[in-house]
């Protein structure tokens, strides 16, 4: 699980060039400067990239909802991660 | 029917009294089912509308099955072209009329919340393909697509959310407060679609015609009143249209809580939006969010995937593809077409706008210029003006606008 923050958290910082992110699983879009719509859609990109997963439609407009924060990507993450271990 | 009809309004009462007397998840069902089909009959006119819209259901639902079995996406784009070819004939889009024999079109096929029932339709075959979709009922599938409080304008709700609820169809109103609460957000919604949205349509109407009036009559107004008829048409429309449309939203948000369905919400004060692109998650929303998950989304993620380099620039041509469908969605005329390709005029500025401060004020100055109250203002005056100017185009063809615009011109020059 950690090593997963651990490169989640790289991925963010590269997407949104801002190598001072510190990932917790309380953040959401607003604490992330830039985090609108069309960089979530280069965020999931690039975490399908890095760990090899691919995300549904439904999955990626539900992690851009209020409600969502970075605890509920890196779980729907670890989910896709999990069958594969 | 309309839903602020004495009769409509009648029986939805009698419905949200009664239903939760029914015994059994069955009979619940059974009743609102009754009821959609009963709203169903009032709307469709002839047998070659209820012959269409029978194979527009059958051939979704079968698609569906013929998707969880065999994931292709082959199947699903063509499906997904003959499903749209189709909805251009029932709407009568020139691009396909002009090759469509007179015979054709004289049957008269017209279906009420078609333009809805197709967008449903595309999530649900999308979402199915995609395994998002746990299971697929005949029964649930049918009610969702002609469920009669989404039927005429929606909101835009997934399948999987609505096959939740219609397999409990428990109260969703915690208490007498939250059932009061939903009362008077009946009683609300009827006022502003049958009172104070009227009132502004009347408004409006007034202005229309007499900016409308052809060149060279006497009663052409003079600058003044040119001024007053220009603001009533850039203002009244848009408050109508917001009044009229949410408060269809708050009748049948309420009137679907009475049966223990839960509609997602469309509308989150639109006019204090600071950009377009703010503006498209608060008005409309549900219509802006299916825009962006099944148009925007697998478009730009395509080319960003294939093209990474060029990936900031083509997201442009993304948008107005994207705002192009929805434009067109609307309905068959240039108007609507002006109309979408001007919303994409305004999320590109407003991502313009974004990347030209950040290049020349870096992340912290973006982030002051957000915090500032007097710019959050002057952007979101800004940008109801514009969304107001873009509504211009919405009501009437493009000759009458301009020859509305005209008229106040003349009156200056």
């Amino acid at each position: 699980m950690t090593e997963v923050h651990d490169q989640l958290q790289d991925v963010f910082r590269d997407v949104f060039s801002d190598p001072s992110i510190i990932l917790n699983e309380g953040m959401t879009a607003e604490d992330v400067d830039g985090w609108d719509s069309l960089t979530h859609i280069n965020l999931i990109i690039a975490i399908e990239k890095r760990f090899g997963v691919k995300f549904a439609t439904a999955e990626i407009s539900r992690l851009k909802e209020d409600s969502a924060n970075v605890g509920s990507l890196l779980q729907a993450l670890t989910g896709k991660l999990q069958p594969s271990k | 029917m309309s839903l602020a009809s004495p009769q409509f309004l009648l029986a939805l009462l009698i419905l949200a009294t009664t239903f939760f007397y029914l015994p059994g998840l069955r009979l619940r069902q059974a009743t609102l089912a009754v009821c959609n089909a009963g709203f169903l009959y009032l709307l469709i006119p002839n047998g070659a509308s209820w012959l269409t819209l029978a194979a527009f259901l059958a051939s979704g639902y079968a698609t569906a099955l013929l998707l969880r079995k065999w994931p292709s996406r082959t199947l699903l784009f063509a499906y997904l072209l003959v499903l749209v070819a189709g909805f251009l004939i029932v709407r009568k889009y020139d691009v396909v009329t002009i090759y469509l024999p007179d015979s054709i079109l004289a049957l008269g096929v017209s279906i009420v919340g078609l333009s809805y029932m197709l967008f449903r339709q595309i999530q649900f075959l999308v979402d199915t393909i995609e395994g998002q979709v746990d299971r697929v009922s005949w029964w649930g599938y049918l009610n969702f697509q002609l469920n009669f409080f989404m039927l005429l304008s929606g909101p835009i709700q997934r399948y999987q959310d609505f096959q939740a609820q219609w397999d409990r169809l428990d109260p969703v109103l915690e208490d007498g407060h939250a059932i009061r609460m939903a009362y008077f957000r009946l009683l609300l919604g009827l006022i502003k679609m049958t009172v104070v949205a009227a009132v502004f349509m009347s408004l409006y109407q007034q202005s229309a015609e007499i900016l409308n009036l052809p060149l060279g009559t006497e009663r052409q107004p003079g600058r003044l009143a040119s001024i007053g008829h220009f603001l009533n048409i850039l203002y009244c429309y848009p408050v109508y249209l917001y009044l009229n449309f949410s408060g269809y939203c708050d009748i049948v948000i309420a009137g679907a809580s009475f049966v223990g369905l839960v509609l997602p919400e469309n509308f989150d004060r639109p006019y204090v939006s600071r950009n377009v692109i703010d503006y498209w998650t608060r008005w409309h929303r549900t219509l802006g969010f299916w825009i962006r998950d099944y148009l925007f989304l697998p478009l730009y993620k395509g080319v960003a995937e294939r093209w990474p380099q060029r990936a900031e620039s083509l997201a442009f041509l993304c948008y107005f593809v994207a705002f192009f469908v929805a434009g067109i969605w609307h309905g068959p005329t240039t108007n609507f077409v002006i109309y979408g390709l001007l919303q994409a005029v305004g999320v590109s500025a407003a991502k313009l706008w974004e990347r030209h401060l950040l290049k020349r004020r870096g992340r912290p100055g973006l982030r002051e210029y957000m915090k500032s109250p007097r710019i959050r203002v002057a952007a979101i005056v800004a940008t109801v003006n514009y969304e107001c100017f873009s509504l211009l185009f919405f009501p009437v063809d493009v000759p009458t606008t301009i020859h509305m615009l005209g008229t106040v011109w003349r009156a200056f020059v």
